[in-house]
């Protein structure tokens, strides 16, 4: 039995029990660390899952690319499955079997297909960190929900003049109002997307609590913010054009 | 003189300030999203009920690490 039966077959008979329960989760570590004709077999096994994880996240963003022909997402899906493979090895010693393997091995196969994809979106564009002069929305037709909501934006532009560094703000226009990809900003500014996103945290934090302190906001709000007109309620991306279909 | 443009009070969407106005917390970094997301995406195509807080409120705020969850999901899930 190969190291991915092994692990199918755990997927299979973890459906009535939680998946952390499964056994076994180090078969694969022991083949892909042992040596030998397991090894080598193990290796092109772990290529085929990587295969099947960056196919199944490139054609999700297919739309995005600016050469979507099958021939450009092959050349794409093979090279975000070799990368992603060289960076599972080098974390191998970290899987602790609280997920299949086989899941999270997928994981790294997703998180560079995706990458590339939003790098290949954005290749040819230019970044541009401005400030506050962001184009005006477009006037809701419903006057009264209009101005409700263009109060509560008027009092947001006012906390991110008054709470936000001139960095806080042209991170959160690049990244919330322009919908520059995080790993795309993270990349032209030499930065990454762990610093970004703790940038973007602490800017959140900044602005919900100056606009609380000024009673737009709850003090102890039981649910996120949102202002969204009811039409448009729904789970909001912060980047909403950020490289997904 | 400032060189920095005022804003324009009409200027933000309501989208806009949605994402502006996320409640992240409690705090999760992207790297502690990615060392968990092999689980709690198991768990959750496991059990839709199930519920963490921290990883969501990491996703509501960082659209890359949301979309990158989504997909994992849908690919144990066979969709």
């Amino acid at each position: 039995m190969t190291a991915v039966s092994r692990d199918e077959q755990r997927s299979n008979t973890s459906v009535s029990s939680p998946p952390s329960d499964a056994p076994g989760p180090m078969d694969w570590v022991e083949a892909l660390t042992g040596g030998g004709p397991e090894q080598s077999a193990a290796l092109r096994e772990l290529h085929t899952l990587m295969l099947r994880a960056a196919a199944h996240q490139v054609w999700r963003m297919r739309p995005a690319l600016p050469d979507p022909s099958p021939s450009a997402v092959d050349v794409i899906v093979n090279q975000a499955a070799d990368e992603a493979m060289t960076a599972l090895l080098a974390k191998l010693h970290t899987f602790e079997g609280r997920s299949r393997f086989t899941t999270w091995a997928f994981k790294f196969a997703i998180l560079q297909a995706a990458t590339e994809v939003r790098r290949l979106q954005w290749q040819h564009r230019e970044v541009e960190l401005r400030d506050l002069d962001v184009p005006s929305a477009p006037r809701h037709e419903d006057p009264e929900l209009y101005a409700e909501g263009n109060d509560l934006a008027a009092a947001v532009a006012a906390a991110m003049r008054g709470v936000l560094t001139p960095y806080q703000r042209r991170i959160a226009i690049a990244l919330l109002v322009d919908g520059i990809p995080i790993d795309v900003l993270a990349d032209r500014l030499g930065t990454n997307r762990g610093a970004l996103y703790k940038t973007l945290h602490d800017l959140r934090v900044r602005l919900r609590a100056e606009l609380t302190a000024n009673g737009y906001l709850p003090v102890h709000p039981a649910n996120p913010p949102d202002p969204a007109p009811s039409d448009a309620r729904s789970r909001i991306s912060p980047t909403p054009t950020a490289g997904t279909p | 003189m400032s060189t920095t443009p005022r804003p324009d009070s009409a200027a933000l969407t309501p989208r806009n300030v949605s994402a502006l106005l996320q409640d992240t917390t409690p705090w999760l970094s992207c790297d502690e999203c990615f060392e968990r997301m092999d689980s709690y995406a198991e768990a959750l195509v496991h059990d839709p009920t199930y519920r963490d807080e921290a990883m969501a409120a990491h996703l509501r705020g960082c659209a890359a690490c949301d979309e990158e969850a989504e997909s994992l999901m849908r690919l144990l899930d066979g969709r």
